[in-house]
């Protein structure tokens, strides 16, 4: 069966690309812009990989993050933080959150493609 | 004046007229050895002598030293103080010597002082503003998002051959957009910096019309003239109403006068030099007009310089008539008034320095000046003895008041003005400290201040006390 992929993103023409990528790749994508929205969805079914953006419309990412790491339903649930600052403080606070791993836009496809991989697989183990 | 120049210039000009120690002493009914202890600014020079010295040399008493001088001296002494600087030693005992026989490059260590910290404060507001402004922040984080925007879709439609025509041109149609708002974005970028930039130039500004005003010694006499002769256009009795009808009989009437005495002055080069004298040059004319310099001397007098009373006396808010008093001109007997204004956060916002008394260009002053504590009770006059390091005694008036709106329950906002003069000149005014009035010990700046013990010091002296 296909890998699920939530994809937490309120750009348009980001989740466009990244949808076509990843179907592409053999995954199956879901997108959620709210960020409220992303806790509940995550918690009550959950993804194997969440692509989860900072700056979300009601919750931001790491209060997102917080909330789910102290669910034992999405605790280990593997996050892939996506953010357009990209300054070194942005990463440590990420992984302080809780994230698996940490990019910054732009990114390249072929690197995201590979980290959402990575995390599908590591999700198995 | 400073005594301490004086000799050396006096030197100097002797040596150029070619006249010897001797024949000058002897001209001025003085012995040689007193002479010379003058010369090497050992002794100072009393004002009817130095009179004689200015005519047996064919000088302008002018000539021998002025208010930028004095000026320029507080500033290289503080630059000798400076943290980066002090550790090269330099001579801070002579810089009378300095200034007097090398008036240019003196000159020219305090404009590069001053640039470098302009340059440096200028530094300081764009790294601040690249941290912390809220619109950059979020115009990098929209450019970064349009960039991987157009990425992602580009790096699609060039790695993959097999893309459907109908996401292809979806594709096409995103890069296309994204690059419209990105180039949006860059030029809003481009407008917003511009204006960044010459907000930061205003820091050089204040300098061109400081120099101007110390030039002036804060007094402009064409413009009291002319000024004066409008003062009878002030019917209402009204404060607020007399400052504003004295504001629009300025740009009226006065407009040319001043534009004129602007476009004489060579120190003021920039457009906004010119618009902030031309504003300090209005703000002193509608003051002329609403205390006419006569009338205010005669007033001043008989009042004793109470700035009360003579607010109430020329129906002008304290403030007014504060800027008023520095305005005196240079008379023996007329006491000479400075003037400062400092908000909560303790920055001096203006000023008209006095003669003697250090106020730090580069660094706060005291902490235990009046003018910071006054906040502390608004809205009431209160009198410092104050006695510097140096033995100079000065007495400050300040008052706080309430700047901008308020209301109940709303915060209160104040200012604090005061005046200065030295302890001899407070003897003419109802500021006259009683011999039993407290004298407090206070200082220049930290800095510059040998009162080691002192609990308020935040920094170290730079020299060895």
């Amino acid at each position: 069966m296909a890998k699920r992929v939530l994809l937490a993103e309120d750009e348009p023409n980001i989740v466009e690309s990244l949808t076509f990528l990843l179907e592409r790749a053999g995954f199956k994508v879901e997108v959620q812009s709210d960020g409220r929205q992303v806790v509940s969805s995550a918690k009550a079914d959950a993804p194997d990989v969440l692509i989860l953006d900072v700056m979300l419309p009601g919750l931001d990412g790491y209060e997102i993050l917080r909330q789910l790491r102290a669910d034992e339903r999405s605790e280990s649930l593997p996050v892939l933080m996506l953010t357009a600052k990209g300054q070194r403080e942005d990463r440590e606070t990420a992984l302080e959150h809780g994230a698996d791993l940490f990019m910054t836009k732009p990114f390249a496809n072929s690197e995201i493609v590979a980290a959402v991989k990575e995390l599908a697989s590591k999700g198995m183990e | 004046m400073v005594a301490a120049i004086l000799g050396t210039r006096i030197r100097q000009r002797r040596r150029e007229v070619g006249v010897t120690q001797a024949e000058l002493a002897r001209q001025l009914g003085i012995s040689a050895s007193y002479l010379n202890l003058i010369e090497w600014n050992k002794r100072k020079i009393s004002s009817p002598l130095l009179s004689k010295v200015t005519e047996a040399l064919g000088l302008a008493p002018d000539d021998l030293g002025s208010a930028s001088e004095q000026r320029l001296h507080e500033s290289l002494t503080e630059i000798a103080h400076l943290p980066p600087l002090s550790a090269l030693g330099a001579e801070d005992q002579r810089v009378s010597e300095l200034i007097g026989r090398f008036p240019g490059w003196a000159k020219a260590i305090a404009a590069l002082a001053r640039s470098e910290r302009d340059a440096v404060a200028r530094a300081q507001t764009l790294s601040d503003r690249l941290s912390n402004d809220p619109f950059l922040g979020e115009t990098v984080h929209r450019m970064l998002t349009r960039i991987a925007s157009i990425r992602s879709a580009s790096e699609i439609l060039t790695e993959f051959s097999e893309v459907p025509e109908e996401r292809r041109k979806r594709f096409n149609r995103i890069i296309h957009d994204e690059t419209r708002v990105l180039s949006d974005v860059g030029e809003a970028l481009v407008t917003y910096l511009d204006k960044a930039e010459d907000a930061d130039r205003i820091v050089t500004p204040v300098d061109e019309v400081e120099a101007v005003f110390d030039m002036h010694e804060n007094h402009f006499p064409e413009i009291d003239e002319a000024a004066g002769s409008l003062a009878h256009m002030l019917t209402d009795p009204r404060p607020i109403s007399r400052r504003d009808k004295a504001l629009a009989l300025t740009e009226e009437r006065l407009g040319p006068v001043i534009a004129d005495f602007i476009g004489r002055q060579g120190r003021i080069s920039t457009a906004a030099a010119r618009d902030r004298a031309r504003r300090a040059l209005i703000d002193y004319a509608a003051g002329a007009i609403r205390m006419p310099l006569q009338a205010f001397i005669l007033r001043s007098r008989e009042l004793r310089y109470d700035i009360e009373a003579l607010a109430d006396a020329f129906s002008a808010e304290v403030e007014a008539v504060c800027r008023r008093l520095t305005a005196l001109p240079s008379a023996d007997d007329l006491p000479r008034f400075g003037y400062f204004r400092a908000n909560a956060a303790g920055t001096i916002m203006q000023m008209h320095g006095l003669q003697g008394l250090i106020t730090p260009r580069y660094a706060a002053a005291c902490p235990l000046w009046v003018l910071y504590r006054a906040q502390q009770s608004p809205e009431t006059f209160i009198r410092q003895r104050a006695l510097f390091p140096t033995g100079a005694r000065f007495v400050f008036v300040a008052r706080a008041r309430l700047n901008g709106p308020s209301g109940f329950g709303k915060p209160r906002h104040y200012v604090t003005d005061m005046i200065a003069m030295t302890e001899p000149d407070a003897q003419h005014t109802v500021y006259a400290p009683e011999d039993s009035a407290v004298v407090e010990e206070v200082g220049p700046s930290c800095r510059l201040c040998p009162r080691l013990a002192c609990h308020h010091r935040v920094e170290d002296p730079i020299t060895d006390y």
